[in-house]
């Protein structure tokens, strides 16, 4: 009895697992994220720097490295405005009115998740490519899209579509329309309701879907290669730009230009924690406050 | 200014929210839409504000049609249930909102925005929290805040949904009667809407019990508590004991009592039914009248200043609630489980199959 006592008495926190299903189930953990995570991000920037620092910098300074960090910055720079603007469009229109059509909306929006990047590229070429429908009619105006600059604009505008609309539809629908009802009657116009009501409630949630759809955007493989053709200097994107690279054995150069990449990577992570952190100390801060007024 | 709605319908898909639905408020008047949820209340105060879209009817504001006016022209003023201040805004600025997106040649200087807002602030007693988010206000506050911010406008309408809803016992009595003092001072067309009876009556002008998207009575609150239109405003309006009877010849005979009903001189041998408040029933020991009703006081609960009585009907075993002053109660100290006579002091009848 007293034994039994003492020992409910040590566990202070009577729902916890024993000691040693947490360190089991911790190391797994570890070891898990170590092997397929840590290890192989070390090992891009161990491989890229193996020849030490001059043939980094000279791999990421060499002509067509700056033309495929360019031509992914100017897919990334088109493609997020546009699927910005977009996805608060679509998730102002799902979550703030009721319309015919809207589950069909919301299952296109869905669609770039669900398709293969690689079918999507191929939808692409079978549409604009000189054997496609659209093809000839293309050819004949002059206008090149596949394997061209503006094929993979299409392509990395594709497969990045539904990050800023999936990460605002749930939060819209969860405020209502009651603020902007009131902005309405209280003599807004549709601009300025969304200006100063319903932009500011959003703002962290389009913040992190921007991020989302950046880091995405730069690094889209699949897409991007289908509808490239792979064109050295002009239609290769960093990804791209590294399997070429890996392709003709030229490791350090491959490796250098993937730790751009992988940089990128840990950017978006150390931005998307600090957004994610930033609206949480908002979100604490009103609970907090709420918490006073209601005792007040 | 005056409202007027014509035959308002608005259906949900298949439900009907409202079914040619017609009130006239008057310029300065304070209106109460009384019902239970779904009766239709809210969606005609979302129709008068413009909010919802209507499938038949009109809306007149000062004789002038405004049906296919869009909220921002109708100047009228609305607080929400749940207030919908902008959660990012301090207090100031929700008042403020309304006069800063003005189109630029209507829109106040700076100066006269602050010096409004704060005047506004004052009158509802919460200038001191200006600075304030809405997070960081009470529930009572919040709600004046949303007020504040309804009448920046200046509107010719004040529409309130539930205004006291979310608020607890006290600061919702205090809040009905500032707001009643209020609507004295400005003068303001004002209609809230309430599933409260309490808050109805004490609070309007004039009542307007609604039920199942239609009007069931529309009167002073004098009107609607003792001449009720029809069984149903009776019910909602407070506990009602139910007495079976029969009228036949313009005579009423519903239990132990008698009534003469000239206006029912025609009808022959028709079920009816009598309805009794629960504090309009008298219970003796003892009774000349042979037919008065035996009951069994089945549980007594002493509520502050009254004691609720349950009792069942020796006759036909239904429940009865009567309601006695907590000095009468102690002066005839009734017991449980005793056997009484009841008596209704005040019937009110209608016919079973023909409500008036």
């Amino acid at each position: 009895m007293s034994k039994s006592l003492k020992r409910s008495y040590r566990t202070k926190h009577p729902t916890t697992e024993p000691s040693f299903v947490r360190r089991t189930l911790i190391t797994t953990a570890l070891l898990f994220l170590g092997l397929f995570l840590f290890a192989p991000l070390a090992a891009v920037f161990a491989e890229a720097l193996r020849k030490g620092l001059s043939a980094y910098l000279a791999a990421l300074v060499e002509p067509d490295a700056l033309a495929a960090i360019k031509l992914t910055l100017l897919a990334a720079g088109i493609a997020v405005p546009l699927n910005l603007v977009f996805g608060v469009a679509a998730a102002w229109a799902i979550a703030k009115f009721e319309f015919v059509g809207k589950n069909i909306l919301m299952t296109l929006i869905d669609l770039p998740f669900a398709v293969s990047p690689v079918i999507a590229g191929l939808i692409y070429v079978l549409l604009f490519g000189l054997q496609g429908w659209l093809g000839p009619w293309l050819a004949a105006h002059d206008i090149r899209l596949v394997f061209a600059v503006p094929g993979i604009v299409l392509a990395t505008i594709f497969v990045t579509f539904p990050f800023v609309a999936r990460e605002l539809i749930p939060l819209m629908q969860a405020q209502g329309t009651e603020e902007e009802e009131a902005a309405r009657v209280l003599g807004a116009n549709g601009w300025q309701t969304f200006l100063h009501v319903t932009l500011p409630n959003i703002k962290w949630g389009l913040l992190y879907g921007v991020i989302l759809c950046n880091a995405r955007a730069m690094g889209e493989f699949g897409a991007v290669s289908v509808v490239s053709g792979h064109v050295r200097g002009v239609t290769n994107t960093l990804p791209l730009h590294v399997e070429i690279l890996y392709n003709e054995y030229n490791f350090v150069a491959a490796f250098a230009v993937a730790s751009l990449l992988a940089l990128l990577a840990l950017v978006t992570l150390a931005a998307k924690g600090f957004v994610h952190w930033e609206s949480r100390q908002y979100d604490a801060g009103r609970a907090r406050a709420e918490g006073v007024g209601e005792t007040a | 200014m005056s409202i007027e709605a014509k035959n308002i319908t608005k259906r949900f898909g298949s439900f009907t929210a409202l079914n040619d639905v017609s009130l006239e408020i008057r310029s300065g008047e304070l209106v109460a839409l009384l019902g239970p949820s779904g009766s239709g209340k809210t969606t005609l105060l979302r129709i008068i504000a413009g909010l919802e879209a209507l499938d038949g009817g009109a809306v007149l504001f000062d004789d002038e049609d405004a049906t296919e006016r869009s909220p921002r022209d109708r100047r009228v003023g609305f607080v929400f249930q749940h207030y919908a201040l902008f959660r990012h805004m301090t207090v100031f600025e929700n008042v403020a909102f309304g006069l800063k997106v003005k189109p630029r040649l209507s829109r106040p200087s700076k100066a006269e925005i602050g010096n409004k807002v704060h005047a506004l602030l004052k009158l509802v007693q919460l200038d001191w929290l200006a600075n304030q988010y809405p997070a960081q206000l009470s529930g009572g506050q919040r709600q004046r805040v949303a007020l504040a911010r309804a009448l920046a406008v200046e509107p010719k309408v004040l529409l309130l949904d539930e205004p006291f809803g979310a608020l607890d016992a006290k600061v919702r009595q205090e809040l009905r009667r500032w707001l009643r003092r209020l609507h004295d001072e400005i003068r303001v067309t004002s209609v809230f809407v309430t599933h409260d009876q309490e808050e109805a009556l004490e609070v309007a002008d004039r009542v307007v019990v609604m039920n199942g998207g239609r009007i069931e009575q529309i009167g002073s609150p004098e009107e609607i508590y003792h001449h009720p239109a029809n069984p149903f405003v009776i019910q909602f309006l407070g506990k009602v004991n139910l007495f079976h009877g029969r009228v036949h010849g313009g005579r009423a005979r519903i239990g132990p009592v008698e009534v003469e009903m000239p206006e029912h001189a025609a009808v022959q041998d028709t079920p009816a039914v009598g309805y009794v408040r629960p504090h309009e029933i008298e219970i003796e020991r003892t009774t000349p009248d042979r037919r008065a009703v035996r009951a069994l006081i089945s549980d007594i609960h002493p509520v502050g200043p009254v004691v609720r009585l349950e009792l069942i009907r020796q006759d036909d075993g239904e429940r009865i609630d009567v309601e006695l002053a907590r000095e009468r109660y102690h002066e005839m100290k009734f017991e449980k489980g005793e056997e009484v006579f009841i008596r209704p002091r005040n019937l009110r009848i209608f016919l079973k199959d023909n409500p008036p």
